[in-house]
């Protein structure tokens, strides 16, 4: 127990840590690896707590995709470091300060709600479904995708592919002086249209007509 | 505190909540923090719906945390889509400069 | 036909005040005078009722005031006050709304000008054949408000709306008053009809009330407030500073109201209330008191004035000051037959004057007139039959009325009786001098107008000349005539409509006193024809010698001055601290312009909630979300 509180406070330690750098880092090629280091932290605890798919696929989808894309746009605009101007009020109230009693109380609030629910009494579970089955997490993970929640899962695939979509025709513009290979009239060339056999007198050459 | 409980997860999970809300608008630099704390605001709810499902024994909670993932990794791209043409036209992304919808 | 008499005028009025741009300049000034003239006609033939079969009437209109105890009815009463009153006005009238037909033929307001002269013909009318103070009241105020629009008729001169402010105004503080007196007349009589009031005075000759803090006899007090109005409305001393500058208005307008009609109001208001006054020994002799520092005040001032108007104006105020006095010994009878002379011959005077200002291409100052009584005869004949009349030459109207003030005086007996004869001599020795000053300066010796030729000087047209002439028959013959019949020893004629306390005196004068003022009024004629015409440097060295006496007398004894730094600016000071501090800065500050500021500075800081920016969209939100779990939470 000790070794997993000590891993529990170290990993979620960091992961706030690098939450608050994410919004307060100046670089903002920073912010994103500080934001790959709480995805990677928080995925630690996952596995630590015992949902290891999810966690490797937060990893994997999370940092891998979305960071790595993140770095990509980052480093495509050429976001210059900045020095933040003095432009808030200067005095006690200005927006730092009022930003975060506003955040304080949105936590304290989330608190609040958590205590209550926490010492209610018994926890009535959502649904029927327990693992516990001493099957790995993916294992049971995937017997309950692909059938009771097959629905979900394809809305999902969906959902991605009309992001792509939605992302693709947001970016893409095709430029009007670049000499493309325009493949359907290429193969559609016909024989007759393409070809011509010219009697060719000696000494003369051919016209071209050009 | 030895005994990591339920609630310490829950904790955990409202101090990125609310980190990411203050990271949305105590930033004057540029958009793509807002989406990065957007990003942590989802994982915060990520790290809610794992621990619910590990304590209390189902596992509809981390079926919605895939699906949750999936979205966010789609908003993420739209996001940056937009932000890529916003750049293209505008040449800047700087929040302090965005505000045509004023008055 | 009485009803025909009052409410003739007020047709005219309307239709030509309303319809007169559709009926045309020449219709209108017709249709008036018509009609004023069949109302003066009509109240001949009321008069000669009166006169020969001793008839009188009360024609009621319709009843306006019933409420609690008051009772007030609008009606026409026809006795033989009023009947004089009557032929006085509306015949005065006609006259002069047929002298405007020819006055006013180069103005492009004739039909507004006819129809506030109709308009007053009616106020005055109403005023007259009144039986209640309430009625008499309301006539006081038309007369008054007739007389500031006529006054102030040449609008676009700044002076005329000054000078017609300025008779409002004064007016106001007489109607002031007046109003008080009638507010006590109805508090302790129960009732404003002059019947009811007459017959209960003598049950009120011993009452005492307190007045601020003054222990005073009711009929006294009451009396005093009364003459209070009619010192307004008259232009006795005091309260006489608006006669003068009212002569801005046109000469028709200055005849009418300023010498016969609007000004005999006060006069016929203590003639009416004789048997108010006779009681109050003490109210009768203020009223002479005033009346005899008017006339001597206002013919001392008439001597050094320069404008012809002014000169006559001041006539008037010093002939009304004799009628007044003549009421205050107690001749009641002798007050309105000088009004009824006076009226014929001071509107000769005015109109007389009006032709020669028509002649002279509306000059107005007496210097710059002069010898040419050869050019304009007929307004020669006519201001010199005014004239006589006016200084009491034997046997023309002036004579018989205004000697009989004197003599009543004399034979009064009492201090005041004496003093105010002898003041009366001296005033009318005083009339003299400034009457033929007039007439001297203006058509005889040089000629001194140095902007028109003296070959352009030409007689007026007989649209002027015709009622000027028909009024000098009148101040010729009215004197002889109704002499007996006003004021004669054996008649009847009055009645009961004035009452007479203590019979009058029937005996005769002494011979001295009966001739000293003709004798002095005929040895001034050739003496002033000597200092005006033929020698003018005695007058010049005498005003040299004496220029503080001579200042004191121009500026009208300083009485505009005096009142100009006591009541005027003062309270033009008054006015400008409430209008900018009271009314602009703090009701206007808080109220109106106060919210409308205040609205714009919430709307300006409202601006900034749509800043554009995101994240300031985005703080709001939150904040919205965190109060709405805050109250999920609490409750």
């Amino acid at each position: 127990m000790l070794a997993h509180s000590l891993f529990f406070y170290f990993f979620s330690t960091i992961a706030v840590f690098s939450a608050v750098m994410v919004t307060i880092s100046r670089n903002t090629v920073y912010s994103v690896f500080f934001l790959i280091l709480v995805f990677v932290s928080v995925s630690i605890l996952f596995i630590m707590i015992g949902a290891e798919f999810l966690g490797i696929i937060m990893l994997i989808v999370y940092v891998g995709a979305v960071a790595v894309l993140f770095l990509f746009v980052v480093m495509m605009l050429n976001v210059k470091e900045q020095i933040t101007k003095r432009t808030s009020r200067k005095g006690f109230i200005n927006n730092v300060s009022v930003g975060l009693v506003v955040g304080t109380i949105i936590f304290l609030e989330l608190l609040v709600v958590i205590g209550g629910w926490k010492y209610k009494g018994n926890f009535v579970p959502l649904s029927e479904i327990n693992f516990n089955l001493d099957l790995s997490n993916a294992h049971a993970l995937g017997n309950v995708i692909y059938t009771d929640y097959i629905h979900l899962f394809q809305i999902a695939g969906m959902i991605l592919l009309v992001s792509m979509i939605g992302a693709i025709t947001l970016t893409f513009s095709r430029k009007e002086n670049v000499k493309r290979q325009n493949y359907f009239s290429q193969i559609e060339r016909e024989k007759a249209s393409a070809i011509s056999l010219v009697e060719v007198e000696s000494g003369k050459g051919v016209k071209l007509d050009d | 505190m030895i005994e990591i409980g339920l609630g310490h997860y829950l904790s955990l999970a409202s101090i990125i909540f609310a980190i990411g809300i203050i990271g949305i608008f105590l930033n004057r630099k540029n958009v793509i923090i807002i989406l990065m704390s957007i990003e942590l605001i989802l994982l915060a709810v990520n790290i809610n719906l794992v621990s619910f499902s590990i304590y209390l024994q189902d596992l509809v909670g981390q079926v919605f945390t895939m699906f949750i993932l999936t979205v966010a990794a789609a908003e993420a791209a739209v996001g940056l889509a937009i932000i890529v043409i916003y750049y293209k036209n505008r040449g800047s992304i700087n929040v302090e400069q965005i505000s045509s919808l004023k008055g | 036909m009485e009803y025909a008499i009052v409410f003739l005028p007020l047709l005219g009025s309307f239709i030509s005040g309303f319809f007169g741009k559709k009926l045309g300049d020449k219709y209108c000034q017709i249709l008036t005078s018509l009609l004023v003239s069949i109302s003066g006609i009509l109240s001949l033939f009321i008069f000669y009722k009166v006169l020969a079969q001793d008839y009188s009437t009360s024609k009621l209109i319709f009843n306006w005031i019933n409420s609690g105890n008051l009772q007030v009815n609008w009606s026409i009463v026809i006795d033989p006050l009023t009947a004089v009153m009557l032929v006085v006005v509306s015949l005065i009238s006609s006259i002069i709304h047929f002298y405007s037909i020819g006055y006013m033929s180069h103005d492009p307001h004739k039909a507004r000008f006819m129809a506030y002269l109709s308009l007053f013909t009616f106020a005055m009318l109403t005023l007259v054949t009144a039986d209640n103070f309430l009625q008499l009241f309301f006539g006081w105020e038309g007369v008054g408000l007739c007389s500031y629009l006529l006054i102030g008729f040449w609008y676009k001169k700044p002076s005329a709306n000054a000078a017609a402010i300025k008779a409002f105004i004064v007016n106001r503080v007489g109607d002031f008053g007046f109003a008080i007196g009638i507010f006590l007349i109805f508090f302790f009589y129960g009732t404003v009809n002059y019947d009811e009031v007459f017959q209960q005075t003598p049950l009120f000759i011993q009452k005492q009330v307190i007045f601020l803090g003054i222990e005073v006899n009711l009929i006294t007090l009451i009396c005093l407030l009364l003459f209070l109005g009619a010192m307004g409305k008259s232009a006795q001393i005091f309260l006489h500073t608006w006669l003068p500058d009212a002569m801005e208005g046109p000469t028709p307008v200055s005849a009418l109201i300023h010498a016969a009609t609007m000004v005999t109001a006060g006069i016929f208001l203590v003639v009416k209330c004789s048997p108010l006054f006779e009681y109050s020994q003490t109210a009768l002799n203020v009223i002479t008191i005033v009346g005899m520092m008017t006339a001597f005040f206002a013919a001392t001032v008439a001597l050094v004035q320069n404008d012809i108007k002014k000169i006559v104006a001041y006539s008037t105020c010093s002939q009304l000051g004799y009628m007044f006095f003549a009421a205050g010994v107690g001749a009641y009878h002798v007050a309105i037959f000088h009004l009824f002379t006076h009226a014929f011959f001071k509107a000769l005077l005015f109109l007389g004057s009006g032709c020669v200002i028509h002649s002279f291409n509306d000059e107005q100052d007496i210097r710059s007139m002069g010898g040419v009584w050869k050019k304009i005869p007929y307004t020669y004949a006519l201001m010199v039959i005014g004239t006589l009349a006016l200084t009491g030459f034997p046997f023309l109207s002036g004579y018989y009325s205004k000697d009989a003030i004197i003599e009543f005086a004399y034979l009064k007996g009492s201090s005041i009786g004496y003093c105010a004869s002898a003041i009366g001599i001296f005033t009318a020795l005083l009339t003299a001098v400034y009457s033929w000053r007039l007439i001297f300066k203006t058509f005889h010796g040089k000629y001194n107008n140095k902007e028109n030729n003296l070959n352009s000087i030409q007689e007026s047209p007989l649209t002027m000349l015709i009622p000027s002439f028909l009024l000098a028959i009148g101040a010729i013959i009215t004197g002889i005539l109704f002499k007996e019949i006003f004021i004669g020893h054996n008649s009847q004629f009055w009645n009961n409509s004035i009452l007479f306390l203590y019979s009058i005196q029937h005996d005769h004068p002494p011979i001295w006193l009966l001739v000293i003022t003709p004798l002095i009024v005929i040895l001034v004629i050739p003496i002033a024809y000597y200092l005006f015409v033929k020698n003018e440097k005695i007058l010049k060295n005498l005003i040299l010698k004496h220029q503080k006496v001579y200042d004191f007398l121009v500026n009208k004894w300083y009485f505009d001055d005096l009142y100009n730094f006591i009541f005027v600016e003062p309270i033009k000071k008054i006015g400008l601290f409430f209008w900018k501090k009271g009314d602009i800065n703090t009701i206007d500050r808080y109220g109106p312009d106060g919210l409308s500021k205040l609205v714009k500075i919430f709307s300006n800081k409202a601006v900034n909630f749509q800043s554009g920016y995101l994240y300031h969209y985005a703080f709001v939100m939150l904040i919205g979300f965190s109060i709405l779990l805050t109250y999920l939470i609490l409750y």
